[in-house]
Order: structure tokens, then C-alpha cells, then sequence
């Protein structure tokens, strides 16, 4: 799944590492979810967006929509 | 420079998920080595029969049953989703290996072309096969990561 995450991490100027921390994830998951190798379960999606300040549609983009 | 050093420091520290599993899983292969190193040097010196006999074949398997039991409970208790999620595809893969080579040996095997494979071995093939594909998922992972 597509996603904006690397951008908006990139913006606060957020390491994998300190993002990662934040989720309470390992960085492997950041750098997978962020590559679009691995989707990120609802609770996840939430806390990420949560975290943002931002709706999970604002984050990851529908596989739906992409097409 | 420190700040890095300290990220990386904390990439590399395990979970309390990984710690716990390994500190059941060492223990079972220590008792895996001994109790095999006693039943084999105890079949060296006696002929034991009976009971005996099926109690000193089973007991070797009893550490490694412990170990498949301590890899569920990582398994379960493991937070990190895609940990887990790798985890399980390893799994899957590792199942994968054993299963080809098994069937494949079988009809080797029935025909005479290879020598009987030994089932006990099962489990240490499918271990083998699990790290493996673990250690490539990780350093896939690796090579693939922004570093701190």
C-alpha cells in the first residue's frame, strides 16, 4: 500500500529509528510499511495517524483509489 | 555522531518478546546436549530393554518438543506485528523446505536410490531452513533501511 509516511517523517526531521520508538515498533517495521513491503494492521494505521495528527486516508493511500 | 550511535545501539537491543524466547530456547538445547550425551554413553555400556528402553529412546526428544514449545510462545507473545509477520512467513517457508526435501527423499528412498533419512532429523532440517530464511528476510530488511 502506498503511503505518505517517509514524507511526513522526513518533515519533522524523524529518523526510522525515533519513529519507530514513537510506535513502539521495531525500525524494520517502519522501513517495510514505508517501502509498501508490509501493510500495517488498523490498530497500527490508527496510532500512526494518531501520532501525525492526520486521518489514516491522509497517510495511506486506498488500493482502490490507486488503481 | 553520539546521537546516531546511541539509535543504533537501540535498533540492535532485543524485545522482551526475543529476550524471553531466548532465554527459554538456550536452556532446552543445553538439555537437548546432555541428555543425548548421557543416553548415548548409557547405550554404549548397557542393553537396556522394556521400558527402559522406550523411556531412554523418547527422553532425547523431550528438550526438542520443549524447543518447538518455546517457539509458539514467541510466537504469541511477540509484539511487533511485523516481526511476527516475518516470523510466520519463515515459518511457512521453513515447513516449505522440510516438506520438499521429505517427500522428495521418500520416493528416493523407495526406490533405493538414497538411504533412509532418519525422522528425528525433521526438526533440525526444519530449523536450519527457518534461520535461513530468517537471516535472508533480515538482511533483505537491512540492505534495504534507511540506517539512524
Amino acid at each position: 500500500m502506498t503511503n505518505r509516511l517517509r514524507d511526513l517523517r522526513g518533515a519533522r526531521g524523524w529518523s526510522q529509528q525515533h519513529l519507530a520508538e514513537q510506535l513502539e515498533v521495531s525500525r524494520q517495521s517502519v522501513n517495510a510499511i514505508e517501502t509498501g513491503r508490509y501493510d500495517p494492521s488498523l490498530p497500527l494505521a490508527f496510532k500512526i495517524a494518531e501520532l501525525f495528527g492526520l486521518a489514516i486516508e491522509d497517510i495511506f493511500v486506498s488500493p482502490t483509489r490507486e488503481q | 555522531m553520539f546521537e546516531m550511535w546511541r539509535e543504533r545501539r537501540r535498533e540492535q537491543q532485543r524485545n522482551p518478546a526475543q529476550r524471553r524466547y531466548i532465554r527459554r530456547f538456550l536452556p532446552t538445547m543445553f538439555a537437548y546436549v546432555v541428555i543425548l550425551s548421557a543416553v548415548t554413553a548409557y547405550f554404549r555400556d548397557h542393553r537396556p530393554t522394556g521400558a527402559l528402553l522406550v523411556l531412554l529412546s523418547v527422553l532425547p526428544a523431550l528438550p526438542l518438543l520443549g524447543a518447538i514449545g518455546v517457539i509458539g510462545l514467541y510466537l504469541g507473545e511477540e509484539r511487533d506485528e511485523f516481526v511476527r509477520h516475518r516470523l510466520i512467513l519463515a515459518m511457512i517457508g521453513g515447513t516449505g523446505v522440510l516438506l520438499a526435501i521429505t517427500t522428495v527423499w521418500g520416493f528416493l528412498e523407495m526406490n533405493a536410490v538414497v538411504p533412509h533419512f532418519p525422522t528425528f532429523l525433521a526438526f533440525p532440517l526444519f530449523c536450519g531452513a527457518f534461520g535461513l530464511i530468517q537471516c535472508a528476510m533480515g538482511v533483505r530488511d537491512r540492505m534495504t533501511g534507511e540506517r539512524p
